[in-house]
């Protein structure tokens, strides 16, 4: 597989405020990827960063095998782009904003352009500066798809959308992967990188903390179990068993978090009478709550005295 | 089951920091606007006043002042204030410098006023305000009490200032300003200031803030034209009477000669006006605005197929605008050329001599002569303003997270500048070509040489690119968010040192600093190419530094 995106330690500084430090991305030709983090985490500086928005402190961005500071136009010229927050023309209709976008690019097919306008059901006619917000968000997305990229980069896409337009959205970033192009999802909506992403990056404050498929991710995650017994609960038996944790007796069921393997819980389990054995496979919110809530990273780890 | 709500106490550093009310906040935001105007206005109150001082310490040249300004023509003086003790320090500084403070203080009142609601209502930050426990009347009012408190220290601001000056510059006895006549003046500034605001504040919530900005700007300069005109065009009069100019005209304290009720009426006028722009914001639908019917742009001048189109597009509005603007008042000017040789020929043919002895390269009587006389001081002012404008039309770009959208299609940073500078540059030449236009007509109207003074308006044009230029360099060295500023602090400056470095006998080389004192004479045919090169040189050698700049730092959002 050929690495569309690449990041080499990158850093950025903005004065003596970090950004982000030392990340490492490889994201292959074809994939969903997904890049998850809070607000604050350092999303939109690696974006900014790998496409050439802002310069890295130190490290360097890699696209389509060029460094992003050399050649920024040729990574562009392939690319499309939504910010997570951004104007345009206000004295411009829609119509005339896809225009002008498309002349600077060039070669923009008019009958898909307009396939995507019909799509998103805008109203091409009105002002920009009348749109609301959602709307102001299509055309961004319009923008960014027109011309078939290679690469989609997207910051907080969906973000005004309802929740049609949403699907349509998603349908389109189907139909590139589809065709072998690739996607950069930045996001903060677990729910959407879920159903859309192959691989998953986790960043926090500024490093990346986790990176791997969706449900690699998952099953990194731990097990909520609950066991129902028919007579008294036995804790003590459950207490000391590896992985096990977080366990609490409720009338005649006990309630456990496990990590890891299940096999030691099935095993002391099938000792007594049981009634219901329930085991919730996490979603990747609460995988993405773990590694924000309990897991230090382990460079913030390695720096601590 | 409700819960009452407990009002909670406002810490001091709240209140100390401008976070404790709607009236502090606003109070804080206009920090650094008031800081700038009353700066520029209490530092041109001790230039002019140190410059009188020094220029006619004796009693003989204060004579000699005194019956050029009583034998001037009311065409040569109708820029200027009411001539009332003109020998005298505090009656100098009104007649020479009175509409500058009046001017300047109307357009920071209009900026003000016409943003302080309707900016936050735009941007959608009134909503969050709207929502609290408050109503709308309120809102506006506390917004307007901070304005008028910010006005009252810069008010305060000035009347020292006067104050000082009759204290320090004082050189003959009757130059000592009185606290009264210090007090008096700063009022008269303010209020004529503030009712100018009044006007955009009035309108605001009817047609959102840049309507009422231009309106309210309109209403003050045909006004100050008006007024200043009627002596010079007598069907003036039958209209100037309606302008809070013409009601003040007789108040010239600094010169001991004080008009009360006329201040008074200018008062009840911004209350009036205040009062309809509290209420319209009160009954009316939060940021909902009517905008000024325009027709509609012909598709090409869009500019939708190129960078530089683009941005030249987006200028030439503004350009079209104070190209006609300027070009109107080029236009008036030149026309009444003729009306002031008329005049001189009938009336003072001394004065007459007097200026062709003052003015040995030129006829003053042709409209080249009077344009370069009386036109050219304010025109490079204005044009210096307007470059300003159309730097900031394109730094918008950039400030309003434009920027980011075109830099991610195949558009380098690099050529984003020189697009930058290729169309901004464009929109200055059909602002230059209008203020041209508007000179032609009103010098063929005059039956004077039209050619000269056209091709002189060229000199206009080139001090704008060189502002321009200014503004670019900074704006890809530093950043575009203080290209405009930086471009004002330029033309401010380049004004402060033509206007004081002759009477002040600075040295040559301060004077020289001036770009303005490079041009020669060019309204009469009279160039100085070391103008036009240094022009063309900042212009061009800004938008390179703008582009080699712009390539090396990030991008802001």
């Amino acid at each position: 597989m050929t690495a569309i995106i690449q990041t080499e330690k990158l850093t950025k500084y903005y004065g003596s405020h970090l950004g982000i430090a030392d990340v490492d991305l490889e994201i292959e030709e074809g994939e969903v990827f997904g890049f998850l983090g809070p607000n604050g985490a350092g999303k939109t500086t690696t974006i900014r960063t790998i496409l050439d928005l802002i310069r890295p402190t130190s490290g360097r961005a890699l696209v389509f095998g060029i460094e992003s500071s050399v050649d920024p136009v040729g990574i562009h010229r392939r690319i499309g782009y939504i910010p997570g927050e951004f104007t345009l023309y206000d004295r411009l209709t829609g119509g005339q904003t896809l225009e002008y976008f498309a002349n600077l690019r060039g070669g923009v097919d008019k009958a898909y352009q307009a396939s995507l306008v019909d799509r998103f059901e805008i109203d091409a006619k009105r002002r920009f500066r009348e749109y609301s917000k959602g709307n102001k968000q299509k055309i961004g997305l319009v923008i960014a798809l027109q011309h078939r990229p290679e690469l989609l980069i997207l910051d907080e896409p969906t973000s005004g959308l309802d929740p049609l337009v949403q699907q349509s959205f998603f349908a389109l970033v189907h139909e590139a992967k589809a065709e072998g192009r690739t996607t950069f999802l930045s996001s903060h909506i677990l729910s959407e990188v879920e159903r859309t992403a192959d691989r998953v990056a986790i960043i926090r404050d500024g490093r990346i903390v986790k990176v791997d498929r969706v449900e690699a991710l998952r099953d990194l995650a731990h097990h909520q179990v609950e066991l129902r017994f028919s007579g008294p609960v036995p804790t003590a038996e459950f207490e000391g068993l590896p992985g096990v944790s977080d366990v609490v007796a409720d009338d005649h069921v006990l309630h456990m978090r496990v990590s890891g393997p299940i096999t030691p819980v099935v095993r002391a389990a099938a000792r007594f009478e049981l009634l219901d054995f329930v085991s919730r496979e996490p979603t990747l919110e609460e995988t993405f709550l773990a590694q924000y809530g309990r897991h230090p990273t382990e460079a913030s780890e390695a720096a601590k005295p | 089951m409700s819960a009452t709500a407990v009002p909670m106490r406002v810490s001091w550093f709240s209140r100390v920091y401008g976070l404790g009310s709607v009236y502090a906040k606003s109070l804080r935001d206009s920090r650094l606007s008031f800081i700038v105007i009353a700066g520029l206005l209490g530092g041109l109150m001790l230039v002019g006043g140190e410059a009188f001082g020094k220029a006619y310490a004796t009693p003989e040249s204060r004579r000699e002042l005194h019956s050029l300004i009583e034998s001037m023509p009311p065409i040569l003086t109708a820029l200027t204030g009411n001539p009332v003790n003109v020998e005298v320090l505090g009656g100098s500084i009104s007649w020479k410098y009175g509409p500058f403070f009046v001017l300047l203080a109307g357009l920071w009142s209009i900026l003000a006023m016409s943003g302080t609601l309707a900016v936050e209502a735009r941007r959608g930050s009134l909503d969050f305000i709207a929502a609290g426990p408050f109503g709308k009347r309120r809102i506006a009012l506390e917004k307007l009490g901070a304005y008028l408190t910010a006005m009252l220290g810069v008010m305060a601001v000035l009347a020292l200032t006067a104050w000082l000056d009759g204290v320090v510059f004082y050189s003959l006895p009757g130059d000592q300003i009185s606290v009264a006549s210090a007090l008096g003046f700063a009022l008269w500034v303010g209020l004529l200031g503030i009712v100018s605001g009044a006007v955009a504040f009035a309108l605001a919530p009817f047609i959102g803030r840049g309507g009422a900005a231009a309106l309210a700007g309109l209403v003050m300069v045909l006004g100050f034209l008006l007024n200043g005109y009627q002596g010079a065009v007598p069907a003036f009069s039958s209209v100037a009477w309606l302008t809070w100019f013409s009601w003040a005209t007789q108040n010239v304290p600094l010169a001991g000669q004080f008009d009360w009720p006329s201040l008074a009426l200018v008062a009840a006028a911004a209350i009036v006006l205040m009062a309809v722009g509290v209420e319209a914001f009160a009954r009316r639908d939060l940021g909902v605005t009517s905008s000024i019917p325009t027709p509609g742009r012909p598709p090409l001048t869009l500019g939708l197929h190129s960078p530089a189109g683009r941005i030249f597009g987006e200028a030439l509005g503004r350009a079209v605008a104070w190209g006609l603007g300027i070009g109107i008042f080029g236009l008036l000017m030149s026309a009444s050329s003729r009306s002031l040789s008329d005049a001189m020929a009938k009336v003072s043919p001394e004065t007459l001599q007097i200026f062709k002895n003052l003015f040995p390269n030129f006829d003053i009587t042709t409209p080249g002569g009077f344009l370069q006389l009386l036109f050219m001081g304010y025109g490079v002012v204005v044009v210096g303003f307007a470059a300003v404008m159309l730097v900031s039309s394109w730094a918008s770009d950039e400030t309003s997270g434009r920027l980011e959208m075109l830099l991610t299609t195949p558009l380098s940073r690099a050529r984003w500048t020189l697009a930058g500078g290729v169309g901004t540059l464009g929109a200055i030449a059909v602002m230059t070509v209008l203020i041209a236009a508007g000179i032609g007509i009103g010098a063929g109207l005059a039956g004077g040489d039209a050619l000269a003074p056209m091709v002189g308006s060229a000199s206009l044009g080139l001090y704008a690119a060189a502002i321009a230029g200014i503004g670019f360099a900074v704006g890809g060295l530093f950043g575009t968010s203080i290209a405009a500023e930086v471009a004002a602090g330029v033309v401010i400056a380049t004004l402060l040192v033509d206007l004081v470095a002759p009477p002040l006998n600075l040295p040559d080389w301060v004077h020289q600093l001036a770009l303005t004192s490079h041009f020669g004479q060019p309204m009469v045919g009279s160039w100085d190419p070391v103008g036009i090169v240094a022009s063309l040189a900042i212009a061009v050698g800004g938008v390179a530094i703008g582009v080699w700049g712009m390539a090396r730092r990030d991008v802001n959002r």
